[in-house]
């Protein structure tokens, strides 16, 4: 049940006529689309105000499957077009959808600098640590000694922690969550939505087709079972077995600050500086 | 009101009951109280047990006194006053409360143990007690009921909902209120005191402006609905299943706790036992094929 | 700009005028990176786009200044960015975006010797081809290339009307000397300018489609929170906006976005021509060097050579069709530029039979001077 009392259904949020969706079976993007849509129901926010910036891969086509204005625009690049979208027209809410490599590869600079601009933008970044839509080759995120259509002998190069990432280079707001979580993700989205700032969320998504089945991973099931035992929640922060279980990813909101959003304070200064000069 | 301490012979000793589940601060009441009745030149013995020493489990403890006492517990059917933290909690202790003159003072919010849950159906009935504080009035001789913990997050703590209904039972005994707040403050933990001294002022002016059994519904004072008047509640209707979005990843074959969903002999996914349905979600929301809808009633 | 500011005449360098011309056509949204030598139009943007309530965004590199524009371009702002020679490769990818998604926006490329980082601080028109093959796959592009102050003044409100109205990526095409070049422009009042804008789409109906046109090959705009909830993608798109691989379909795209700048010729060819009539021989040449033709043409026409000069204003599409009428029957054709030989391969396609083409080319980060292009006019002449 949503603030004005309606029952989220998620068909409300589809374009159906271009169902079923293009993702393969099993993908985790579904799930993460579920929740994004459950949670903006849930803040009840007019369809016609959302817009939704993917860029390219699986994650980009994403956009495409929502009722509401979607741009599908370069490689990389959405966080940037999102950023003009925002500025030019701040009624909107500009919801940025991409994936581990459009946002870490190819985009990584866009990333830190919209984390650092602090503009009231939603990034949610899917991870599933393969680039699927070009067959499966090697991301920033893959695990190590992972195999993929790029790395024969497996993967040996250091993983981006996108979160902390994020977190350093100054974004309002940095969550994780598993898709099996999937009210837990939505909230951490509903978070993300509703903070005044840049949020940076990170959905740990899962390749079941192309990254799963070079790894032997096992079904999507498999997958996320395994993912649930490599997260620990952020409310387990100070429990007592953390020095045993010192690997586990965090999930949850893991970070949280009330810095100035950009675009609204620069109005305030020009705003401020126009009648201190006394001209309109 | 008549104070309990007043209408009993001088010889006899005063038996107050004070009950609840871990971490509410039971101790804390009882230890006030015999801190306070010692120092008014009582004796006072002061029998508890601590349920599990875990959060959630059953506490309750016996303090009594006057001139001489000789036994730490307090006989059924012979307690002067007793004080629930817990609703259900309080119901358990009901025949310790003396049948004519006994004084019930209870939160009645509701603290529901997990081995009370039991069934995973939707809407399905639990085993935590079912009494209505109108039911519970009819019981005994003085009842006050009241939303002890609702009233002390409002405050600002939660767990300052002991000391509200200390402040109700301070006006049954007869001791001046400033000693009552002396021994609270000797208990309560130094960043909470001003948080407790308002709750005990709002506990004693409840009763002194209240009747006995005179609560109040609109204060947030929900009680147990019977398992009858839930079962037709229930939201949702069976999972259906949309054949042309499923792409037979068979996630929801794995995640049903209830295993009645399976994949047929086109490896589409349908639920075979519908009985067995608990109408969870589960299999909706990890559907990445956004092919499984439960559709809400209405 | 109040509605009432008379004509005013300013001393201004040329990437001013470019910024003051943007304000005046509209513009109220610039993202840019710096770069030599066009960052001073993005520093008198920063001056007065905050004056008119505009944007003014510095943003991490070339490629997202290019993306920031699009994205408030789509939003509904009217929008620029300026760059040079290294910036602008970076920005072709969203360029292409723009051609391909039907994003107006405004693209100024201030040139300079090139290739890689080459001569930052020299002049150049070395980026003909860049201007209009840059980004990948066929896309309707307009190149416009003025020649002076004024005309980037004039031209830069032009190139917002234009790309407004086709809804295509419009380059603003000048080099490094016409930029720091500092002539006298006359400010148009605000009322004295003809001001182009987008269509917009006004009735969202459940089939409206974004990509349907009518006869004029231009699809109504969609603006973002008027209820129309359409898909803009990078895609080859059906009128539906979602993307096709359908060859009927792919083909009907394509044909349409690169016909539609055939259609509206009228609107995009600009051209300057000078004596042509009574010439023998035709100087082609465009920007700074443009006006050491001027000069080059007089000076032979007193030394009795009857030249004359075919200017494009509109570089891309090149003016095919005004190109043809004036060259037929002239013996020959100089065409100056500053580059190795770029848009002289255009001319030769069009060179009528028996009529010579030579080019006169300077790739040292140096100017073409009258004096060289009289020498060539006289070698060509005599080599007839």
């Amino acid at each position: 049940m949503n603030e004005a009392g309606k029952q989220f259904n998620i068909r409300d949020y589809l374009r159906e006529y271009l169902f079923p969706h293009f993702l393969c079976p099993g993908c985790g993007h579904g799930i993460a689309l579920r929740a994004l849509l459950w949670a903006i129901d849930e803040l009840d926010i007019d369809k016609d105000r959302l817009a939704f910036v993917s860029g390219i891969g699986c994650s980009g086509r994403l956009g495409a499957y929502i009722d509401a204005n979607t741009f599908h625009v370069t490689h990389g690049r959405p966080l940037a077009f999102a950023t003009g979208l925002k500025l030019a027209r701040p009624d909107l809410e500009v919801i940025v959808i991409t994936g581990d490599g459009d946002c870490l590869a190819i985009g990584g600079n866009h990333l830190i600098h919209a984390c650092r601009r602090n503009l009231n933008i939603t990034c949610m970044m899917l991870n599933n640590e393969v680039y699927g839509m070009t067959g499966g080759q090697v991301s920033p995120t893959t695990s190590s000694e992972r195999y993929t259509t790029t790395t024969p002998y497996g993967n040996h190069e250091p993983v981006f922690d996108a979160c902390a990432l994020a977190e350093a280079a100054g974004a309002g707001m940095v969550g994780r969550e598993i898709t099996l979580q999937t009210p837990g993700l939505k909230d951490v989205l509903r978070q993300g939505l509703a903070h005044e700032g840049f949020s940076f969320i990170e959905v740990m998504s899962d390749c079941t087709e192309v990254f799963g089945r070079k790894n032997d991973l096992g079904s999507s099931a498999e997958m996320v079972l395994t993912q649930k035992a490599s997260v620990r929640p952020d409310f387990l922060e100070d429990a007592v077995d953390q020095p045993f279980r010192p690997h586990q990813i965090k999930t949850g909101v893991l970070a949280k600050n009330d810095r100035p959003e950009y675009a609204e304070s620069w109005r305030r200064h020009i705003e401020a500086m126009k009648r201190e000069r006394g001209h309109a | 009101m008549q104070s309990a301490l007043a209408m009993q012979p001088a010889e006899s000793p005063v038996n107050v009951l004070i009950v609840g589940v871990g971490g509410q601060g039971v101790i804390m009441v009882s230890k006030v109280l015999a801190t306070l009745c010692q120092r008014q030149g009582y004796q006072v013995k002061q029998s508890e047990v601590h349920g599990m020493a875990k959060r959630g489990g059953s506490v309750f403890s016996h303090v009594r006194f006057g001139e001489t006492v000789y036994s730490p517990t307090i006989p059924l059917g012979e307690a002067d006053v007793l004080v629930a933290l817990e609703w259900a909690e309080g119901l358990r202790w009901l025949s310790y409360l003396k049948p004519e003159s006994g004084i019930f003072i209870a939160d009645t919010q509701q603290i529901v143990p997990p081995f009370a849950c039991r069934d995973r159906k939707h809407g399905a009935g639990s085993g935590y007690a079912r009494e209505s504080v109108a039911d519970v009035i009819a019981q005994v001789a003085n009842c006050y009921a009241i939303n002890a913990g609702q009233i002390a997050h409002e405050l600002g703590n939660t767990k300052a909902g002991n000391t509200l209904l200390l402040g109700m039972m301070s006006t049954t005994l007869d001791f001046p209120a400033d000693d009552w707040r002396e021994a609270i403050r000797m208990f309560a933990p130094p960043k909470a005191i001003d948080i407790n001294m308002q709750a005990f002022d709002r506990g004693r002016d409840w009763v002194e402006t209240h009747n006995p059994a005179d609560f109040d519904p609109g204060q947030g004072i929900e009680m147990p609905i019977p398992v009858e008047e839930v079962a037709h509640e229930v939201e949702f209707e069976l999972p259906v299943i949309n054949r042309a979005w499923c792409k037979r990843c068979d996630i929801c074959v794995k995640f049903c706790p209830e295993r009645c969903l399976s994949l047929d002999e086109q490896q589409i996914a349908v639920l075979h036992a519908p009985e067995m349905c608990t109408l969870c979600r589960i299999c909706e929301r990890l559907c990445p094929d956004f092919a499984i809808e439960l559709k809400y009633r209405n | 700009m109040p509605d009432s500011a008379p004509t005013k005449t300013v001393n201004l360098p040329g990437n001013h005028a470019c910024a003051l011309g943007a304000i005046a056509a509209g513009c109220r949204f610039y993202a840019g990176y710096p770069i030599t030598p066009s960052s001073e139009v993005a520093e008198r943007m920063s001056v007065e786009l905050p004056r008119v309530d505009g944007v003014f965004i510095q943003m991490e590199d070339e490629v997202a200044s290019m993306g920031a524009i699009l994205g408030a371009s789509m939003g509904g702002m009217k929008v620029m960015t300026a760059t040079s020679g290294p910036g602008f490769s970076l920005k072709q990818e969203n360029i292409g975006y723009a051609a391909g998604a039907e994003i107006p926006c405004v693209i100024v490329n201030v040139m300079r010797g090139g290739p890689s980082t080459g001569l930052p601080t020299r002049p150049a028109q070395a980026d003909v081809m860049q201007a209009r093959w840059g980004t990948h796959g066929d896309h309707p592009i307009v190149v416009i290339t003025p020649d002076s102050v004024p005309e980037i003044y004039a031209q830069t409100i032009r190139a917002f009307n234009l790309s407004e109205q086709l809804r295509v990526p419009v380059v603003m095409l000048y080099d490094e000397a016409l930029g720091h070049l500092i002539e006298q422009v006359s400010l148009s009042g605000s009322g004295d300018i003809e001001i182009a804008n987008r269509k917009w789409a006004a009735d969202p109906k459940p089939e409206f489609q974004p990509y349907a046109s009518g006869d004029d090959l231009i699809p109504e705009m969609v603006r973002p929170g008027d209820g129309f909830r359409t898909h803009t993608t990078g895609l080859t798109h059906a009128e539906n906006g979602f993307p096709t691989q359908d060859p009927e379909l792919v083909d009907q795209y394509m044909r349409r976005i690169l016909d539609k700048l055939e259609i509206h010729n009228a609107l995009i060819e600009s051209f300057e021509a000078i004596d042509t009539e009574d010439a023998d021989y035709l100087v082609v040449a465009f920007g700074i060097t443009a006006r050491a033709a001027r000069r080059a043409i007089k000076q032979a026409r007193e030394q009795g050579v009857r030249v004359g000069m075919f200017r494009p204003i509109t570089l891309w599409p090149f003016p095919v069709a005004a190109f043809e009428s004036i060259v037929g029957g002239k013996h020959g054709v100089l065409i100056a530029e500053m580059n190795a030989g770029q848009l002289i391969t255009e001319i030769e396609r069009y060179r009528p039979a028996g009529c010579r083409v030579d080019g006169l080319n300077r790739i040292d980060g140096e100017t073409i001077t009258p004096r060289q292009i009289l020498n060539s006019l006289r070698e060509l002449a005599d080599n007839e």
